[in-house]
């Protein structure tokens, strides 16, 4: 979905470089996430998917040397 | 489905990035080198919240001009102020307030003379038109509720051939819908 925004922009020679999973340790480094909320997520989220709940990329991508209409401001 | 305004989402993450506190590296030692960590502002390591490493991918060439959307307290700025050297140049943008005075503060007492820093949304990109080589960013395109905004305005402030590397947060299998309505879950 995100690529596709990148696509649909105007971004040419998208490429994910990295894809690493967020599990709920990961989760657990972040200061912006209170230990409360951590065990919301362990409640709410079946166990199975408790070392992947997302995915963090590394997209990289380039303005096209020339584009057809300029994006609107 | 948007579970939050974008004023409901804005506020959210005012909040939250203008109150958050951090004493560790635990972040930051996930994804920079202690070769990176070791020169940098305590306080730009402490603070650092991204989800990945940009500076790594974006291929900074001494000059450049860079762009860091959503630059937090500045550990991407400064990387990258050091990439492109005293005849480049790097701007962080971030909404935050604490977090543009964090940044100003962490390039200042790093000594980085080619860092500005400023305040705004990454949905409306304060710069003119092809003013900048590279455009970085690092888990702040989730928060924005016009993803497609945010990269319409980078492709807009690139010159011809500039580049972007973009280090975010993805699902790739859908979350409990009470999950994704927690105020806590958008601002992570």
């Amino acid at each position: 979905m995100l690529l596709k925004k990148f696509f649909n922009v105007g971004f040419v020679e998208i490429e994910v470089v990295e894809r690493t999973a967020f599990g709920l340790d990961e989760l657990g480094r972040y200061p912006l996430f209170a230990p409360e909320f951590l065990q919301f997520l362990r409640d709410a989220i079946p166990t199975v998917r408790h070392r992947e709940l997302v995915f963090s990329i590394a997209v990289t991508a380039r303005r096209p040397e020339a584009i057809a209409a300029a994006p609107a401001r | 489905m948007a579970h939050f305004t974008d004023d409901q989402a804005r506020a959210i993450i005012l909040d939250a990035y203008g109150q958050v506190r951090s004493d560790g590296a635990a972040v930051a030692s996930a994804f920079y080198t202690a070769a990176e960590l070791e020169t940098l502002p305590s306080d730009a390591v402490a603070m650092a919240l991204g989800v990945g490493h940009p500076v790594r991918h974006a291929a900074l060439r001494a000059g450049e001009t860079v762009l860091d959307l959503g630059c937090g307290a500045g550990i991407d700025t400064l990387l990258a102020a050091r990439a492109v050297g005293p005849a480049g140049r790097v701007i962080g943008l971030d909404m935050t307030p604490e977090m543009v005075e964090r940044s100003r503060r962490n390039a200042a007492s790093a000594g980085m003379v080619n860092v500005e820093i400023r305040p705004g949304p990454i949905e409306e990109i304060p710069l003119p038109d092809r003013s900048v080589d590279v455009v970085i960013s690092n888990g702040v395109l989730n928060l924005s509720t016009r993803k497609s905004r945010v990269l319409a305005e980078s492709l807009r402030v690139l010159r011809p051939g500039g580049r972007a590397s973009i280090a975010d947060l993805v699902l790739e299998d859908a979350l409990p819908e009470d999950v994704l309505k927690s105020p806590a879950a958008l601002a992570g």
